[in-house]
């Protein structure tokens, strides 16, 4: 058995409600949404970000999203995370299950002993075609839990996968994410679900919170209740309606929800062509209430035209102005990956003056002797403006100059500003810096440095 | 260092600035190089060698890559022309260029010209375009050149006290200035209040706090002081001429050494050129200066720099007027960039034209009465590069 050492969650700043999407929608209920350069790698950076890095000896990527829609996925997160090279880095994709079926593997890999701990992050940013948001499940989030052999407070205690030959009531037409009535069938499901219900070896009354990851969660509890689970026990996803469902992402968010709210004993069963069944103990140190703390602070959508321009799916509001392709290269990023994905900086020997940029000698006492320092990721604002005449699509483009903590000095955009004269930035002001997509009118995007106000 | 051989500006010449559909980069050259050489009362063929500023062909016309876009247009052959390339500092450039060929004795007379063509693109499709789809993917990515200049307004008027009043106050003088100046691109007097409510650019930066993108070319002619022919020939003297290139493209928004409060380019140019020219009380000595307003509170924070006033001072120059035709020092009596325009290569030497203009008597309208020494200022890139020439009526 192994232990969750660690866990991170990432839902994006902002969230749309179903009465901007559709008349028949219904205020309050939510969607968490990207903004317009988040993706699944920013998510998921953004999860794993705040986890130890050291001794992790392989990194499992779990996502709905298809692999040829975005390019990167578990070896580039690898290298974005300043791992090891060389390390195990496996993608699951194609299913809603895959969050939890990477958690699974992790399980079953560090029990063979061949591995002591595995960063395991689910993400997903799916967009349904446009006019069909109500009719699809979609929401934007990450996770990332570090599996380990050595003890932590959470245990999986027991994993297990059951096979089922039943397809998905989901698909994708052309580009997007649709529901499919024709395959929206529970034949195959329940058989399923009955079987997973006789491999549970405790007690029904020992668990303190059951998670059914279902759209026929209420079928499945029928199942469950039958075996003798009472009602009361299922943890009822309270997140769909405040982030909507974020796909493979969701059974684990659904876990950590409980973890938050401090159950013992978990039961989690992710259903999706199969079932993934986990048992889970669970004794906390602390309380941790970072989920909860993501969930209740975001901004919202204000309309369908906003929500429209975030997907770039149409900018009626900038100048003619469009952007061509940015010059850009891989080698590049790949020479310059220190400075532009590690924020590593230079350290003047002789006077302590931290420079973000390289040079052959410190601007300041003309010394040449530096050593490598990485830079903070929170800072203050020095100087800032807003750049009107900057192509964007939620004009204008704040640049802020930020004094890092510790030293350094970095100038980036500000981020996460669909409405500017709500995060006003002055100087002074608190930021920390985010990654995200930098050039985005490519297959291949790039990312780098963003500030986001604290 | 051993006394530097004094040089003098025998043929002055600038073109029109502005929209100029009507003529090509070749004969913006043509019209500012052929006004010099009349001026200068010499033939073509006396120039020994040249000197090409043309700072962006590549949001321009792709002319100036090298100076054989100057000899072409001017049929002037078989002599070194070179082309500089320096940024905003590029026509001052030219002309330092031109002054040290002339001192090593490399020719006895020497042309400086610069010009730039940028109205044949819209301009988002020159300057902005530069900073948005060229240079280096990340740093610095989300400004434009208004936005590298609207961060020191935003730092003076948190340290200093200057008013957004203030800032504005710049560009409604040189607006007025501009008024009497027939070649400048835009010739109409305007408030401060218009200034403020004309459209953002980068806050605090206006449209009006901004200079436009311009077609023009200016020319000069130099020669050694000795050998001057009074008889024809009707002098103006560089009295001192310094270029400092202090950070980098970069480096200035990744510096923590950076106030964002000075140009320490400036600063270190304005020396050079003083200690050449004998100045220790610049704002005492020097009659006029032009000084580079790209965006109005570059001028502002300038005056501290050239030492006009003490550091967190310059607000009381241009609240009291000081810098106004007819103050203590006018500053930009053509009109300046904000008012002139700013074809990037041209600008230095047009500066250089409209001091010698003054200094011999021929300003106009405009004229700063007893003019005897003036000065000109440019800044290049992001504050790096700084250019500072001191002229005099006399030897």
């Amino acid at each position: 058995m192994s232990y969750i050492k660690s866990y991170g969650t990432a839902l994006p700043h902002f969230r749309i409600e179903d009465s901007i999407l559709h008349p028949r929608g219904k205020a309050g209920i939510m969607k968490a949404v990207c903004f317009s350069d988040e993706d699944i790698v920013t998510l998921a950076y953004e999860a794993a970000s705040g986890l130890p890095k050291s001794d992790i000896d392989g990194i499992l990527f779990a996502t709905a999203t298809p692999v040829y829609q975005n390019r990167y996925h578990a070896s580039y997160l690898a290298d974005l995370l300043h791992l090891p090279q060389g390390i195990l880095a496996l993608d699951f994709v194609n299913s809603t299950r895959s969050g939890t079926d990477a958690l699974l593997l992790a399980n079953t890999l560090i029990d063979s002993g061949k591995y002591r701990n595995l960063l395991v992050i689910a993400s997903d940013v799916q967009f349904p075609e446009i006019g069909k948001e109500l009719s699809a499940p979609f929401g934007h989030a990450a996770c990332a839990m570090l599996v380990s052999c050595e003890e932590g407070p959470v245990q999986i205690t027991f994993a297990k996968s059951f096979s089922a030959e039943f397809a998905e009531e989901f698909d994708y037409k052309g580009a997007h994410i649709q529901y499919d009535p024709r395959f929206s069938r529970d034949a195959g499901f329940k058989a399923n679900i009955t079987s997973v219900v006789k491999q549970i070896n405790a007690a029904p009354a020992s668990y303190d919170a059951v998670i059914h990851n279902s759209v026929y969660a209420r079928m499945a509890g029928g199942v469950f209740a039958k075996a003798g689970f009472n009602e009361g026990q299922f943890a009822k996803d309270r997140l769909s309606n405040k982030t909507g469902n974020t796909g493979s992402v969701h059974a684990l968010l659904l876990l950590v929800h409980e973890l938050e709210n401090g159950k013992r004993k978990i039961l989690l069963a992710d259903y999706t062509n199969g079932t993934n069944l986990l048992e889970i103990e669970n004794n906390p140190a602390a309380e941790c209430k970072s989920l909860a703390d993501q969930i209740n602070n975001y901004e919202l959508v204000g309309s369908y035209q906003d929500y429209l321009l975030l997907r770039k799916a149409g900018n009626f509001l900038a100048g003619d102005y469009t952007t061509k392709e940015m010059f850009t290269s891989e080698m590049m990023m790949e020479r310059e990956k220190d400075t532009l994905r590690y924020l590593m900086g230079l350290k003047c020997e002789h006077c302590g003056t931290i420079y973000y940029l390289k040079s052959a000698r410190c601007k300041k006492c003309k010394e040449s002797k530096f050593s490598v320092v990485e830079l903070a990721r929170t800072g203050t604002i020095y100087a800032c403006t807003n750049e009107h005449y900057f192509p964007a699509s939620f004009p204008p483009v704040t640049m802020v100059v930020a004094d890092l903590d510790g030293g350094g000095r970095m100038t980036v955009q500000q981020t996460d500003t669909m409405y500017p004269a709500k995060n006003k930035m002055e100087i002074g002001a608190r930021v920390q810096l985010v990654l995200r997509k930098m050039i985005e009118n490519d297959a291949k995007p790039d990312y780098f440095w963003k500030a986001r106000q604290l | 260092m051993s006394k530097l051989t004094d040089i003098a500006i025998i043929g002055i010449g600038v073109t029109r600035f502005g929209e100029l559909f009507h003529q090509s980069y070749d004969d913006l050259v043509r019209d500012a190089a052929l006004q010099a050489v009349k001026d200068a009362g010499i033939n073509m063929d006396e120039i020994g060698a040249a000197w090409l500023s043309t700072a962006f062909p590549e949001i321009g016309v792709f002319k100036g890559r090298s100076g054989m876009d100057l000899s072409e247009p001017l049929s002037l052959y078989n002599i070194p022309v070179t082309r500089v390339s320096n940024f905003c500092a590029s026509g001052a450039d030219a002309i330092r260029n031109a002054v040290n060929a002339l001192r090593a004795g490399e020719c006895d007379v020497a042309m400086a010209l610069g010009v730039e063509k940028l109205r044949d693109r819209q301009p988002q499709d020159s300057i902005v375009k530069m900073m948005v789809e060229y240079g280096h993917p990340f740093l610095q990515k989300g400004f434009t050149a208004a936005g590298t200049f609207a961060v020191y307004a935003n730092r003076m008027m948190h340290e200093f006290g200057v008013k957004r009043e203030d800032i504005a106050a710049i560009s409604a003088k040189n607006h007025f200035h501009g008024s009497m100046n027939d070649k400048a691109h835009h010739r109409k007097a305007c408030s401060i209040e218009e200034v403020m409510a004309s459209p953002m650019v980068a806050n605090p930066l206006t449209v009006m706090d901004s200079c436009p993108t311009t077609d023009g070319a200016a020319c000069v002619i130099l020669v050694r002081a000795a050998d001057i022919d009074k008889s024809k020939h009707n002098p103006v003297y560089i009295k001192g001429i310094g270029l400092s290139i202090s950070t980098g493209w970069d480096l200035p928004f990744f510096d923590p050494n950076h106030d964002f409060l000075s140009f320490e380019a400036t600063r270190t140019a304005a020396a050079t050129a003083y200690r050449q020219a004998g100045i220790t009380n610049p704002i005492e000595e020097i009659d006029m200066i032009e000084v580079h307003d790209c965006f109005s509170i570059v001028e502002l924070l300038t005056y501290e720099d050239l030492g006009l006033c003490a550091r967190g001072e310059a607000k009381d120059l241009i609240r009291g007027k000081e810098t106004q035709l007819g103050g203590k020092i006018p500053v930009n009596v053509s009109g300046g960039l904000l008012s002139c325009g700013h074809p990037v290569g041209a600008t230095g030497i047009r500066m250089v034209v409209e001091v010698a203009n003054h200094l011999r008597g021929n300003a106009g309208e405009r004229q700063v009465k007893n003019a005897k020494r003036g000065m000109t200022h440019n800044i290049g890139g992001p504050g790096a590069i700084a250019s500072v020439i001191v002229l005099g009526s006399d030897i």
